[in-house]
Protein backbone atom coordinates (compact mmCIF):
# COMPACT_ATOMS: atom_id res chain seq x y z
CA UNK A 1 0.00 0.00 0.00
CA UNK A 2 1.55 3.35 -0.99
CA UNK A 3 1.77 6.43 1.21
CA UNK A 4 -0.37 9.54 1.26
CA UNK A 5 -0.23 12.75 3.29
CA UNK A 6 -3.00 14.06 5.53
CA UNK A 7 -2.73 17.74 4.64
CA UNK A 8 -4.48 18.88 7.79
CA UNK A 9 -1.64 17.35 9.83
CA UNK A 10 1.36 18.10 7.58
CA UNK A 11 3.31 21.23 8.50
CA UNK A 12 5.49 21.15 5.40
CA UNK A 13 8.78 20.41 7.18
CA UNK A 14 10.22 18.40 4.25
CA UNK A 15 11.53 15.38 6.22
CA UNK A 16 9.66 12.97 3.92
CA UNK A 17 11.01 14.65 0.78
CA UNK A 18 14.50 14.27 2.21
CA UNK A 19 14.22 10.61 3.15
CA UNK A 20 12.19 9.12 0.26
CA UNK A 21 14.51 6.70 -1.58
CA UNK A 22 12.25 6.76 -4.62
CA UNK A 23 12.15 10.57 -4.75
CA UNK A 24 8.38 10.59 -5.10
CA UNK A 25 7.51 12.63 -2.00
CA UNK A 26 7.35 16.21 -3.22
CA UNK A 27 5.92 19.56 -2.19
CA UNK A 28 2.54 20.65 -3.52
CA UNK A 29 3.00 23.96 -5.38
CA UNK A 30 -0.33 25.38 -4.17
CA UNK A 31 -0.53 24.34 -0.52
CA UNK A 32 3.18 23.77 0.23
CA UNK A 33 2.45 20.43 1.86
CA UNK A 34 4.01 17.11 0.92
CA UNK A 35 2.31 14.61 -1.36
CA UNK A 36 3.14 11.36 -3.10
CA UNK A 37 3.51 12.32 -6.75
CA UNK A 38 3.38 8.74 -8.04
CA UNK A 39 1.84 6.09 -5.77
CA UNK A 40 2.52 3.40 -8.40
CA UNK A 41 6.24 3.94 -7.96
CA UNK A 42 6.14 3.82 -4.14
CA UNK A 43 8.45 1.09 -2.82
CA UNK A 44 6.31 0.92 0.29
CA UNK A 45 9.42 1.16 2.44
CA UNK A 46 7.49 3.52 4.77
CA UNK A 47 10.60 5.58 5.50
CA UNK A 48 8.54 8.77 5.16
CA UNK A 49 5.80 7.35 7.39
CA UNK A 50 8.32 6.72 10.13
CA UNK A 51 10.23 9.96 9.62
CA UNK A 52 7.22 12.30 9.68
CA UNK A 53 7.31 14.21 12.99
CA UNK A 54 3.62 15.10 12.70
CA UNK A 55 2.33 11.55 12.04
CA UNK A 56 0.80 13.05 8.91
CA UNK A 57 1.68 10.26 6.48
CA UNK A 58 -0.48 7.16 6.27
CA UNK A 59 -0.63 4.25 3.93
CA UNK A 60 -3.67 3.17 1.98
CA UNK A 61 -4.55 0.84 -0.83
CA UNK A 62 -4.97 1.77 -4.45
CA UNK A 63 -8.14 3.54 -5.51
CA UNK A 64 -9.82 0.35 -6.76
CA UNK A 65 -10.12 -1.21 -3.32
CA UNK A 66 -9.40 1.66 -0.91
CA UNK A 67 -13.13 2.47 -0.45
CA UNK A 68 -13.61 -0.91 1.22
CA UNK A 69 -12.73 0.74 4.51
CA UNK A 70 -9.37 -0.62 5.53
CA UNK A 71 -6.87 1.78 7.02
CA UNK A 72 -3.36 1.86 8.42
CA UNK A 73 -2.25 4.57 10.87
CA UNK A 74 1.17 5.06 12.29
CA UNK A 75 2.40 6.74 15.46
CA UNK A 76 6.08 7.40 16.01
CA UNK A 77 7.27 8.09 19.54
CA UNK A 78 10.98 8.84 19.20
CA UNK A 79 11.30 9.67 22.87
CA UNK A 80 10.34 6.05 23.66
CA UNK A 81 12.07 4.47 20.67
CA UNK A 82 8.79 3.04 19.38
CA UNK A 83 6.65 2.96 16.27
CA UNK A 84 3.07 1.73 16.63
CA UNK A 85 0.72 0.67 13.85
CA UNK A 86 -3.06 0.54 13.95
CA UNK A 87 -4.61 -1.64 11.28
CA UNK A 88 -8.30 -1.47 10.45
CA UNK A 89 -9.38 -4.46 8.36
CA UNK A 90 -12.19 -4.34 5.83
CA UNK A 91 -14.47 -6.30 8.18
CA UNK A 92 -14.00 -3.67 10.89
CA UNK A 93 -11.48 -5.52 13.07
CA UNK A 94 -8.82 -3.37 14.65
CA UNK A 95 -5.34 -4.53 15.55
CA UNK A 96 -2.49 -2.58 17.06
CA UNK A 97 1.19 -3.46 16.94
CA UNK A 98 4.04 -1.77 18.74
CA UNK A 99 7.61 -2.20 17.59
CA UNK A 100 10.72 -1.02 19.40
CA UNK A 101 12.91 0.60 16.76
CA UNK A 102 15.96 1.61 18.73
CA UNK A 103 17.49 1.66 22.18
CA UNK A 104 19.41 4.95 21.94
CA UNK A 105 17.92 8.46 21.82
CA UNK A 106 16.60 9.74 18.48
CA UNK A 107 19.33 11.61 16.59
CA UNK A 108 22.15 10.22 18.71
CA UNK A 109 23.65 7.89 16.08
CA UNK A 110 26.97 9.30 14.93
CA UNK A 111 27.81 9.50 11.23
CA UNK A 112 30.95 7.57 10.14
CA UNK A 113 32.72 10.88 9.65
CA UNK A 114 32.20 11.71 13.32
CA UNK A 115 34.48 8.82 14.37
CA UNK A 116 38.27 9.01 14.45
CA UNK A 117 39.96 7.48 11.43
CA UNK A 118 41.04 3.90 12.28
CA UNK A 119 44.71 3.01 12.30
CA UNK A 120 45.84 1.36 9.04
CA UNK A 121 47.40 -1.48 10.99
CA UNK A 122 43.86 -2.51 11.97
CA UNK A 123 43.35 -3.79 8.41
CA UNK A 124 44.91 -7.08 9.47
CA UNK A 125 42.45 -7.44 12.33
CA UNK A 126 39.26 -9.47 11.88
CA UNK A 127 37.37 -6.70 13.71
CA UNK A 128 35.54 -3.97 11.88
CA UNK A 129 36.28 -0.31 12.60
CA UNK A 130 35.54 0.73 16.20
CA UNK A 131 34.67 -2.79 17.29
CA UNK A 132 34.13 -3.87 19.99
CA UNK A 133 33.73 -0.44 21.70
CA UNK A 134 31.23 0.69 19.03
CA UNK A 135 29.03 -2.29 19.89
CA UNK A 136 29.07 -1.37 23.58
CA UNK A 137 30.65 -4.68 24.54
CA UNK A 138 34.05 -5.57 25.97
CA UNK A 139 35.00 -8.20 23.42
CA UNK A 140 33.56 -10.17 20.53
CA UNK A 141 33.38 -13.96 20.89
CA UNK A 142 36.15 -15.83 19.10
CA UNK A 143 36.30 -19.36 17.70
CA UNK A 144 39.07 -21.40 19.15
CA UNK A 145 40.94 -23.66 16.76
CA UNK A 146 40.62 -27.33 17.60
CA UNK B 1 10.99 58.36 11.29
CA UNK B 2 10.03 55.79 13.91
CA UNK B 3 8.04 58.20 16.04
CA UNK B 4 5.90 59.91 13.35
CA UNK B 5 2.42 58.68 12.49
CA UNK B 6 2.87 57.66 8.84
CA UNK B 7 -0.82 58.16 8.09
CA UNK B 8 -1.10 61.67 9.53
CA UNK B 9 0.45 63.41 6.51
CA UNK B 10 -1.84 61.50 4.17
CA UNK B 11 -4.75 63.69 5.16
CA UNK B 12 -3.36 66.41 2.84
CA UNK B 13 -4.76 64.52 -0.12
CA UNK B 14 -6.80 61.71 1.44
CA UNK B 15 -9.55 62.29 4.03
CA UNK B 16 -9.39 60.27 7.24
CA UNK B 17 -12.77 58.80 6.42
CA UNK B 18 -11.42 57.33 3.17
CA UNK B 19 -8.67 55.54 5.09
CA UNK B 20 -11.17 54.23 7.63
CA UNK B 21 -13.46 53.00 4.85
CA UNK B 22 -10.48 51.29 3.18
CA UNK B 23 -9.67 49.39 6.39
CA UNK B 24 -13.32 48.35 6.78
CA UNK B 25 -13.36 47.15 3.15
CA UNK B 26 -10.20 45.10 3.67
CA UNK B 27 -11.68 43.50 6.81
CA UNK B 28 -14.80 42.71 4.77
CA UNK B 29 -12.61 41.23 2.00
CA UNK B 30 -11.00 38.87 4.54
CA UNK B 31 -14.40 37.75 5.87
CA UNK B 32 -15.92 37.26 2.40
CA UNK B 33 -12.72 35.61 1.08
CA UNK B 34 -12.60 33.19 4.01
CA UNK B 35 -16.28 32.28 3.63
CA UNK B 36 -15.79 31.78 -0.12
CA UNK B 37 -12.76 29.61 0.64
CA UNK B 38 -14.78 27.53 3.10
CA UNK B 39 -17.61 26.97 0.60
CA UNK B 40 -15.47 26.53 -2.50
CA UNK B 41 -13.06 23.99 -1.00
CA UNK B 42 -15.79 22.27 1.02
CA UNK B 43 -13.72 22.65 4.20
CA UNK B 44 -16.81 23.25 6.33
CA UNK B 45 -18.37 20.01 5.04
CA UNK B 46 -15.08 18.18 5.62
CA UNK B 47 -14.83 19.41 9.21
CA UNK B 48 -18.52 18.68 9.89
CA UNK B 49 -18.14 15.12 8.57
CA UNK B 50 -14.96 14.62 10.57
CA UNK B 51 -16.68 15.86 13.71
CA UNK B 52 -19.65 13.54 13.16
CA UNK B 53 -17.30 10.58 12.69
CA UNK B 54 -15.38 11.58 15.79
CA UNK B 55 -18.53 11.84 17.88
CA UNK B 56 -19.76 8.47 16.62
CA UNK B 57 -16.44 6.81 17.43
CA UNK B 58 -15.96 8.57 20.78
CA UNK B 59 -15.31 6.21 23.67
CA UNK B 60 -16.39 8.81 26.20
CA UNK B 61 -18.08 12.20 26.26
CA UNK B 62 -15.98 15.20 27.20
CA UNK B 63 -17.24 17.51 29.92
CA UNK B 64 -17.54 21.27 29.35
CA UNK B 65 -14.50 21.87 31.55
CA UNK B 66 -12.39 19.41 29.55
CA UNK B 67 -13.43 21.05 26.27
CA UNK B 68 -12.53 24.48 27.61
CA UNK B 69 -9.17 23.21 28.83
CA UNK B 70 -8.50 21.69 25.37
CA UNK B 71 -9.41 25.03 23.77
CA UNK B 72 -7.00 26.84 26.11
CA UNK B 73 -4.25 24.30 25.33
CA UNK B 74 -4.86 24.83 21.59
CA UNK B 75 -4.64 28.61 21.95
CA UNK B 76 -1.46 28.25 24.02
CA UNK B 77 0.06 26.02 21.33
CA UNK B 78 -0.88 28.45 18.55
CA UNK B 79 0.50 31.39 20.56
CA UNK B 80 3.97 29.84 20.55
CA UNK B 81 3.65 28.25 17.07
CA UNK B 82 4.04 24.89 18.80
CA UNK B 83 2.79 22.99 15.75
CA UNK B 84 6.14 23.45 14.01
CA UNK B 85 8.64 20.70 14.68
CA UNK B 86 11.72 22.68 13.64
CA UNK B 87 12.91 25.69 15.63
CA UNK B 88 14.01 27.91 12.67
CA UNK B 89 10.52 27.72 11.15
CA UNK B 90 8.99 28.26 14.55
CA UNK B 91 11.03 31.41 15.22
CA UNK B 92 10.40 32.72 11.71
CA UNK B 93 6.66 32.09 12.10
CA UNK B 94 6.59 33.76 15.52
CA UNK B 95 8.35 36.84 14.11
CA UNK B 96 5.86 37.07 11.25
CA UNK B 97 2.79 36.32 13.38
CA UNK B 98 3.50 38.80 16.17
CA UNK B 99 4.96 41.32 13.72
CA UNK B 100 1.76 41.16 11.68
CA UNK B 101 -0.41 41.53 14.80
CA UNK B 102 1.60 44.56 15.97
CA UNK B 103 1.54 46.11 12.50
CA UNK B 104 -2.20 45.49 12.07
CA UNK B 105 -3.29 46.71 15.50
CA UNK B 106 -1.16 49.86 15.37
CA UNK B 107 -2.34 50.65 11.82
CA UNK B 108 -5.98 50.41 12.90
CA UNK B 109 -5.29 52.41 16.09
CA UNK B 110 -3.49 55.22 14.23
CA UNK B 111 -6.14 55.50 11.54
CA UNK B 112 -9.22 55.27 13.74
CA UNK B 113 -8.07 56.74 17.05
CA UNK B 114 -5.67 59.40 15.78
CA UNK B 115 -7.03 60.84 12.53
CA UNK B 116 -5.79 64.15 11.07
CA UNK B 117 -4.64 66.70 13.58
CA UNK B 118 -4.67 64.40 16.61
CA UNK B 119 -1.30 64.01 18.32
CA UNK B 120 -0.25 60.36 18.09
CA UNK B 121 1.69 58.84 21.01
CA UNK B 122 5.20 57.96 19.78
CA UNK B 123 4.79 54.36 20.93
CA UNK B 124 2.25 53.58 18.17
CA UNK B 125 4.41 54.45 15.12
CA UNK B 126 7.38 52.84 16.88
CA UNK B 127 5.48 49.58 17.35
CA UNK B 128 4.18 49.87 13.75
CA UNK B 129 7.78 50.03 12.48
CA UNK B 130 8.94 47.26 14.82
CA UNK B 131 6.06 45.04 13.65
CA UNK B 132 6.89 45.70 9.99
CA UNK B 133 10.58 44.93 10.62
CA UNK B 134 9.69 41.71 12.44
CA UNK B 135 7.61 40.62 9.43
CA UNK B 136 10.49 41.41 7.09
CA UNK B 137 13.09 39.57 9.16
CA UNK B 138 10.93 36.47 9.71
CA UNK B 139 9.50 36.57 6.19
CA UNK B 140 12.76 37.01 4.28
CA UNK B 141 14.42 34.29 6.37
CA UNK B 142 11.51 31.99 5.56
CA UNK B 143 11.32 33.00 1.90
CA UNK B 144 14.98 32.51 1.00
CA UNK B 145 16.10 29.77 3.38
CA UNK B 146 13.23 27.91 5.05
CA UNK B 147 10.59 27.46 2.33
CA UNK B 148 10.28 23.70 2.10
CA UNK B 149 10.33 23.65 -1.70
CA UNK B 150 13.59 25.63 -1.58
CA UNK B 151 15.24 23.81 1.34
CA UNK B 152 14.17 20.26 0.40
CA UNK B 153 12.66 20.14 -3.07
CA UNK B 154 15.44 21.82 -5.04
CA UNK B 155 13.49 24.95 -6.06
CA UNK B 156 15.38 28.22 -6.54
CA UNK B 157 15.19 30.71 -3.63
CA UNK B 158 13.68 33.12 -6.17
CA UNK B 159 10.99 30.67 -7.28
CA UNK B 160 7.50 32.15 -7.07
CA UNK B 161 4.32 30.10 -7.08
CA UNK B 162 0.76 30.30 -5.86
CA UNK B 163 1.87 29.04 -2.46
CA UNK B 164 3.90 32.25 -2.13
CA UNK B 165 0.97 34.59 -2.74
CA UNK B 166 0.34 35.23 0.95
CA UNK B 167 3.90 35.56 2.21
CA UNK B 168 5.03 37.35 -0.97
CA UNK B 169 2.30 39.99 -0.93
CA UNK B 170 2.76 40.46 2.83
CA UNK B 171 6.51 41.00 2.48
CA UNK B 172 6.26 43.38 -0.48
CA UNK B 173 3.41 45.32 1.16
CA UNK B 174 5.35 45.77 4.40
CA UNK B 175 8.58 46.61 2.58
CA UNK B 176 6.80 49.36 0.61
CA UNK B 177 5.18 50.59 3.83
CA UNK B 178 8.58 51.13 5.43
CA UNK B 179 10.16 52.64 2.30
CA UNK B 180 7.16 54.96 1.83
CA UNK B 181 7.35 56.02 5.48
CA UNK B 182 11.10 56.71 5.17
CA UNK B 183 10.74 58.72 1.93
CA UNK B 184 7.77 60.62 3.37
CA UNK B 185 9.84 61.56 6.43
CA UNK B 186 12.89 62.62 4.43
CA UNK B 187 11.37 64.07 1.21
CA UNK B 188 7.90 65.21 2.30
CA UNK B 189 5.24 65.16 -0.42
CA UNK B 190 7.41 64.51 -3.45
CA UNK B 191 6.00 62.55 -6.38
CA UNK B 192 8.12 59.57 -5.27
CA UNK B 193 6.17 59.52 -1.98
CA UNK B 194 2.87 59.29 -3.85
CA UNK B 195 4.18 56.51 -6.12
CA UNK B 196 5.48 54.53 -3.14
CA UNK B 197 2.17 55.01 -1.35
CA UNK B 198 0.35 53.73 -4.45
CA UNK B 199 2.55 50.61 -4.53
CA UNK B 200 2.02 50.08 -0.81
CA UNK B 201 -1.76 50.28 -1.30
CA UNK B 202 -1.65 47.95 -4.31
CA UNK B 203 0.19 45.16 -2.50
CA UNK B 204 -1.80 45.63 0.71
CA UNK B 205 -5.02 45.31 -1.29
CA UNK B 206 -3.61 42.23 -3.02
CA UNK B 207 -2.81 40.68 0.37
CA UNK B 208 -6.36 41.04 1.68
CA UNK B 209 -8.31 40.52 -1.55
CA UNK B 210 -6.43 37.37 -2.57
CA UNK B 211 -7.65 35.38 0.47
CA UNK B 212 -9.53 32.73 -1.61
CA UNK B 213 -6.36 31.95 -3.59
CA UNK B 214 -3.74 32.41 -0.90
CA UNK B 215 -3.14 30.72 2.45
CA UNK B 216 -4.26 33.79 4.41
CA UNK B 217 -7.18 31.81 5.85
CA UNK B 218 -4.77 29.33 7.50
CA UNK B 219 -4.83 31.53 10.59
CA UNK B 220 -8.47 30.51 11.07
CA UNK B 221 -8.31 26.88 9.87
CA UNK B 222 -5.16 25.71 11.64
CA UNK B 223 -6.37 26.33 15.21
CA UNK B 224 -9.73 24.68 14.34
CA UNK B 225 -7.97 21.55 13.07
CA UNK B 226 -5.61 21.52 16.06
CA UNK B 227 -8.56 21.78 18.47
CA UNK B 228 -10.45 18.96 16.72
CA UNK B 229 -7.35 16.76 16.90
CA UNK B 230 -7.03 17.37 20.63
CA UNK B 231 -10.72 16.53 21.11
CA UNK B 232 -10.28 13.27 19.17
CA UNK B 233 -7.29 12.30 21.26
CA UNK B 234 -9.17 13.09 24.48
CA UNK B 235 -12.44 11.31 23.64
CA UNK B 236 -10.72 8.21 22.27
CA UNK B 237 -11.88 8.62 18.67
CA UNK B 238 -8.45 9.37 17.22
CA UNK B 239 -7.49 6.92 14.49
CA UNK B 240 -3.86 7.00 15.65
CA UNK B 241 -2.49 3.98 17.53
CA UNK B 242 -2.44 4.14 21.33
CA UNK B 243 0.69 5.51 22.88
CA UNK B 244 3.24 2.94 23.93
CA UNK B 245 3.39 2.18 27.62
CA UNK B 246 7.00 1.07 27.42
CA UNK B 247 10.16 3.06 26.86
CA UNK B 248 12.81 1.24 24.88
CA UNK B 249 15.48 3.93 25.14
CA UNK B 250 17.84 2.23 27.57
CA UNK B 251 21.20 3.67 26.51
CA UNK B 252 22.44 7.19 25.96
Amino acid sequence: MPTYTDMSRCDGCGECVDICPSDIMHIDPVYRRSYNIEPNFCWECYSCVKACPQNAIDVRGYADFAPLGHKVRVLREPEKGVISWKIRYRDGRLKEFTFPIRTTPWGSIKAPSDYAQPDLSALSSPLLAHEPAGLHIDALPTIKKA
Amino acid sequence: MFTNNPFAALTDFLPSLAMQVYIALMALAVVVGTLFDVVHKGSAKFFARRREKSEAAAQRRLSGGETVSLAIATIAEAAVSGEFCKWPRRISHLLMMYGFLLYLVTTVAMIFAYPAGAATPAILPTLWSVGALMILVGGLWFFFFLRVNVAYDGASPFHLGRADLFVGSLLVSVAFALVWHFVQTTHGHAASTRILFGLYMFFTTLLFVSVPWSKFAHMFFKPAVAFQRRVEEANGSSDLPSQSTENYIVRS
